[in-house]
């Protein structure tokens, strides 16, 4: 491509009160070779971007430099098609958080001006990723209960081709062995109708149903995924587009319980799972002689929100006790109901179900470690009773009903990591970042690299971040849905199917063009491996988050393109700095570094080199500018897609051009992690204690390079931050390569 | 040790006509907006919370329900609608039946039936008690006067009364012994008698004025303790006048109070001077419980207040047997004033057959009992703060321990 470079600056929003803007547009034709530049007050005007549009029309530019407010506003009006575009971010982070007509503030814009024209000699124009082989937009649902087969519904209702995968001979999953349910509204309990739905589902002609059927082998990525599903003895291969996980949970397994809940002392101590099995099968009577019930206790949390067995909250369990004691209630209103509860959950308008279940006549006892005395058939359970203050016995109890919690079904099997560890005596990387669980489990049996299942975020569930982003897992294209992402009812359940039928949806669409999915939803860019130089260290194949790189019998990486997510880790974790982006890659960033002015050392103006997540971290500088804060004059900021991007040559790069200090501005890490690419900020911060012990080992301090956490609502901590960050480059001294 | 539950206790309760009760959820709206409750006795949440747990043992002893005077505020105000008053009335009325030794009272509250027709057995029996009385004493009849003493000789309805009285004093005694004995518990042998006797005037006066009861700051309760007072006060009145002092006590010289005179001994009139004090005594007794008991009649039927919504067949009873006795009593007198002979003598008949049932049933057995609860437990409350903090002083705090408080 031949670039023909425009620079237009902005006046408006303070920009033009503030900084010299002849000296930037001097700057723009000299510096950054433009061969147009202009400025205007208003540019995202209508007229303003008139201007452009003529420029593009007439001129023929198709490099565009745009220096004007930052690159997160007015990203609809700066949309030109057929140009390449970088943003100069001089309204929030250079005179909205500096002193207007300084000397400091004019060098700091004319220094982004600077890198940004560096960056565009760098950039080319993406081309988006096409594999060879043919590509599907098919859903494959891998689970036929009532979240499966929702979902299979709702992607042919959208128009997709469904593949539906039941390991059972039926539909139905749990739910088919479930008399009633209850759902929204709450106000009583009803008949399941479990049985139309997966008649619905079976007269679909847009969904292929498999059952008594399991996914052996998945192999590529969105769009070319390759299925091989062995049903009855036989196998066939489906090429897919993304997958809806929908493989259900199982019953905590009543064995492992405390002995005070009295399970398996006594037949008539039955878990919520076996009661509706009973309830299934007609009349509910007392298990050890089929006696009709006078008294029934049920207890809550059985093996729930505690540490040495499930320690979260199911949070379907007390709809389940408030649904079967109604269902004993309704069979006989003399029977004596009493739930025994920790807290009784129901969220929402649940509320109105526990009401029903009072008028009922069932009786609530709070309290929090109830003991049930089994022997035979004689059970009693005893408790101490938080409202009365006192303990009470209740004697004579029919049937005990254990509340035992959800376990997803992806939590089962060995950990894959942990076999292959003893399996092969390899070498460990250098980086040790933290290790993703994977469960062997047997469901996806995924061709991947790093695992054959998804990675857990907790407890076995296979989330990627279950607040930020729903449905989303850490393999591109592969969205979990229903109990197996997190515990939930019936309701929820068709919720969620529905929300990750709309991802996959969305990731079909997006991959078939080329473009990535989220977060960086439409960008056309990918890495590009440039093999000759790879020398198989598989830093890339083990770091990158979302096990989107498989490897050959020699180590060589074989990128899955679809199953990037472009956050550019692999870039950052390349020691031989072989994987590029067409518009992001090593070089680009390292002239950027080289594009900044440094002043000599008896100049007294220290440079502080900022690299920022573009997610979290950018946007609170910008919030920063937003309320008027200033920040530093020394800093200049570069944003990266991602800080696990970062690669540790720019820090020797910064140093050897004679840069004071330099930050990274990442998310938080750990758990409840923030960041968009799950360990970007870890990685990054491993990296960095790698090279704070080299410079140490090269009698650099250590100290000028320093890691920070921000999330985005730190915008008032930041310019402390970096003043702080200062202080203590002052302290040092200046860089001794400053003027080499 | 663990108290046993009575998973069966809500049901009993429903038939002494226990509605709601299996809806509260135990926030204590209703013990916080209670005027009467006490850290030391906190109520309603915990007697509710006794009836959903049956917790029948704790029910026994506990003298809460008696230190209610349902003003209704704790109806109002529950979120769940659980009616905690209608819960404490219901809890009263089960108590009644727990401290009666001969389970009259548990028939009688638990089956409408048998309440009806122990009430008509005894009117009946007294009905012809009464006219084979009048059949023995034919010859000695006035027939030109109304004078019921040549009928039924003052002297013998006296006797006939003392010994009703007395009756009727031994169960109520008995079953307030009971009552005292099981609200006392441990407390009961420990506190000396002179404690005891030293809040005597406590109880009467609690008794006469019902100040408790004024203690409800309730919109509307002053109307209510009016009647409850014209009708406490009208019936005591009339109690004394026509079965202790109908004969005047002979024996005790006091022949002045003489309620109920001859023909002849009033010098060819049957009626004292309208001014003397027993005759308007005897009017203001009609007045009180006609003005006491059509208040409550209306409000029960116009379900006025919470505690006016649920009306029990034994609360109907009461209301009737009373209002008729008063009505009766007033004819009784109206005939003597116009000597309408026969009229007198068959009304005096219908009379006692309203009157008597009232008296021996109710009044042991059934709602006119907490006349003698009521006060005694809350003497009895007084008595035992004092001791407690006269002898167990380190008992006083720990009354107020946070999870009983409410």
């Amino acid at each position: 491509m031949d670039k023909k470079i425009a620079v237009y600056i902005c006046t408006g929003c303070g920009i033009g009160e503030s900084l010299d803007v002849d000296q930037l547009s001097t700057l723009a034709t000299s510096e950054c070779k433009a061969s147009v530049c202009r400025n205007h007050a208003s540019l995202c005007s209508p007229e303003g971007a008139q201007i452009i549009k003529d420029d593009i029309a007439n001129e023929g530019v198709n490099a565009l430099i745009i220096a004007a407010c930052s690159q997160r506003v007015m990203y609809d009006v700066f949309d030109f098609e057929g140009t390449i575009l970088d943003r100069v971010n001089l309204r929030e982070q250079v005179v909205w958080t500096h002193p207007a007509k300084d000397e400091d503030t004019q060098m700091m814009a004319e220094d982004y001006l600077r890198m940004s024209g560096a960056r565009m000699q760098a950039m080319l124009p993406p081309e988006p990723y096409k594999p060879e082989q043919e590509m599907s937009t098919d859903i494959l649902v891998v689970g036929g209960g009532i979240t499966g087969m929702t979902a299979a519904l709702q992607a042919a209702k959208a128009g997709y081709n469904a593949v539906l995968v039941e390991q059972e001979a039926e539909l139905g999953g749990f739910q088919k062995n479930v008399s009633k349910n209850v759902v929204f509204p709450f106000k009583d309990v009803q008949a399941n109708e479990i049985e139309t739905l997966a008649a619905f589902v079976k007269s679909n002609d847009k969904i292929k149903v498999l059952t008594g059927s399991k996914v052996e082998k998945l192999s590529g990525g969105p769009c070319v995924f390759n299925a091989t599903i062995k049903q009855n003895g036989s196998t066939s291969d489906h090429r897919i587009g993304a997958v809806v996980l929908a493989a259900g949970w199982k019953p905590y397994d009543p064995e492992k319980l405390d002995k005070r809940l009295g399970y398996g002392a006594s037949p008539n101590v039955v878990t919520n799972v076996q009661f509706e099995e009973r309830a299934k099968s007609g009349k509910i009577t007392r298990p050890s002689d089929d006696r009709a019930l006078k008294t029934v206790a049920f207890i809550q949390c059985a093996g729930q929100r505690d540490p040495q067995h499930l320690p979260y909250c199911s949070s379907i369990c007390c709809f389940t006790a408030l649904k079967q004691a109604i269902q004993v209630k309704q069979q006989d209103p003399k029977t004596n109901v009493f739930v025994f509860y920790q807290e009784m959950r129901t969220p929402g308008q649940g509320e109105d179900f526990f009401r029903k279940a009072q008028s009922e006549g069932v009786i609530f006892v709070r309290a929090q470690a109830p003991e049930v005395l089994a022997s035979g058939s004689k059970v009693a359970v005893e408790a101490y009773d938080e409202l009365l203050g006192d303990k009470i016995l209740l004697d004579d109890v029919d049937m005990v009903v254990l509340a035992t919690g959800m376990v997803p079904a992806t939590a089962f099997g060995e950990d894959y990591k942990a076999k292959k560890e003893t399996d092969e005596t390899e070498k460990k990387s250098e980086l040790v970042a933290s290790v993703d669980s994977i469960f062997v489990s047997d469901i996806l049996n995924l061709e991947y690299r790093q695992g054959p299942e998804l990675p857990e975020l907790k407890n076995g569930f296979p989330d990627s971040h279950f607040i930020c982003f729903p449905y989303e897992s850490r393999r591109t294209g592969i969205y979990p849905a229903g109990p197996v992402r997190r515990p939930m009812g019936v309701s929820n359940a068709m919720e969620d199917a529905t929300g990750a039928v709309m991802k996959a949806i969305q990731c079909v669409e997006l991959t078939s063009k080329g473009l990535a999915v989220h977060p960086r939803a439409g960008d056309a860019s990918y890495p590009e491996f440039f093999m000759q130089r790879c020398t198989q260290c598989k830093r890339c194949t083990e770091e990158c988050p979302f096990g989107a790189i498989n490897e050959d019998e020699k180590g060589n990486p074989l990128p899955q393109p679809t199953r990037c997510r472009r956050c550019g880790v692999c870039m950052g974790a390349c020691p031989e700095r072989i994987i590029s982006f067409k518009n992001y890659s090593v070089a680009m960033i390292g002239d950027m570094i080289k594009s900044i002015n440094v002043p000599e050392e008896y100049d007294e103006k220290p440079r502080i080199l900022v690299f920022c997540c573009e997610n979290d971290a950018y946007p609170t500088l910008d919030m920063a500018g937003l309320r008027r804060m200033n920040f530093n004059a020394w800093v200049r900021i570069i944003p990266l897609r991602c800080l696990g991007s970062l690669n540790l040559v720019w820090i020797a790069d910064s140093l050897s051009k004679g840069i004071d200090g330099i930050m990274l501005l990442g998310c938080r890490h750990g758990d409840n992690y923030q960041c968009h690419f799950i360990k970007g900020s870890e990685l990054a911060n491993i990296r960095l204690s790698k090279v704070k012990e080299t410079l140490d080992r090269l009698a650099l301090e250590s100290d000028r390079v320093r890691f920070e956490e921000v999330s985005i609502t730190d915008y008032a901590k930041v310019p402390a931050m970096l003043d702080e960050f200062a202080e203590k480059l002052a302290e040092i001294g200046a860089n001794p390569y400053k003027g080499f | 040790m663990s108290n046993r539950v009575d998973p069966n206790l809500i049901r009993e309760l429903e038939e002494f006509g226990l509605k709601d009760a299996n809806k509260c959820y135990n926030c204590g709206n209703c013990t916080a907006i209670c005027d009467l409750a006490t850290p030391e006795n906190p109520f309603p949440r915990k007697m509710v919370r006794y009836v959903q747990l049956g917790q029948k043992d704790k029910i026994l002893k506990s003298p809460e329900p008696w230190l209610c005077y349902y003003c209704g505020d704790c109806s109002l105000r529950c979120p769940r609608e659980a009616d905690p008053g209608e819960t404490m009335m219901v809890l009263r009325r089960y108590l009644t039946s727990l401290y009666d030794w001969t389970g009259f009272s548990r028939k009688f509250y638990t089956s409408e039936k048998f309440e009806k027709k122990a009430v008509a057995a005894v009117g009946i029996f007294v009905g012809i008690g009464m006219i084979i009385w009048a059949i023995t004493n034919w010859s000695m009849i006035s027939w030109k006067h109304a004078d019921i003493n040549t009928v039924w000789s003052t002297d013998g309805i006296e006797k006939a009364d003392l010994l009703m009285a007395g009756i009727l004093s031994f169960f109520l005694l008995t079953n307030l012994f009971r009552c005292v004995k099981l609200v006392m518990g441990e407390y009961f042998k420990k506190v000396p008698l002179k404690m005891y006797y030293d809040e005597f005037k406590y109880m009467v006066t609690q008794f006469l004025t019902q100040r408790q009861f004024g203690g409800c700051k309730t919109k509307g309760n002053r109307a209510r303790w009016i009647a409850h007072l014209a009708i406490m006060t009208g019936y005591a009145t009339i109690f004394l006048l026509v079965v202790v002092f109908i004969n005047g006590l002979p024996f005790m010289g006091i022949n002045f109070l003489k309620f109920q005179r001859s023909w002849t001994s009033m010098g060819g009139r049957t009626e004292v001077s309208i001014f003397n004090p027993l005759r308007l005594a005897g009017y203001y007794s009609f007045f009180a419980i006609m003005y006491g008991t059509t208040y409550v009649i209306i409000a029960r039927l116009k379900k006025w207040q919470p505690q006016f919504k649920n009306t029990h067949s034994t609360d109907w009873m009461f209301l009737i047997l009373l209002q008729a006795t008063a009505v009766t009593g007033i004819l009784i007198n109206l005939g003597h004033v116009f000597d309408w002979v026969f009229f007198t003598y068959a009304i005096y008949v219908i009379h006692l057959m309203v009157a008597i049932p009232m008296l021996v049933l109710e009044v042991p057995f059934a709602k006119w009992a907490h006349l003698a609860y009521r006060p005694v437990v809350l003497t009895l409350m007084k008595v035992k703060a004092k001791y407690i903090a006269e002898y167990e002083p380190a008992k006083e705090g720990a009354a107020l321990a946070p999870e009983v408080a409410l």
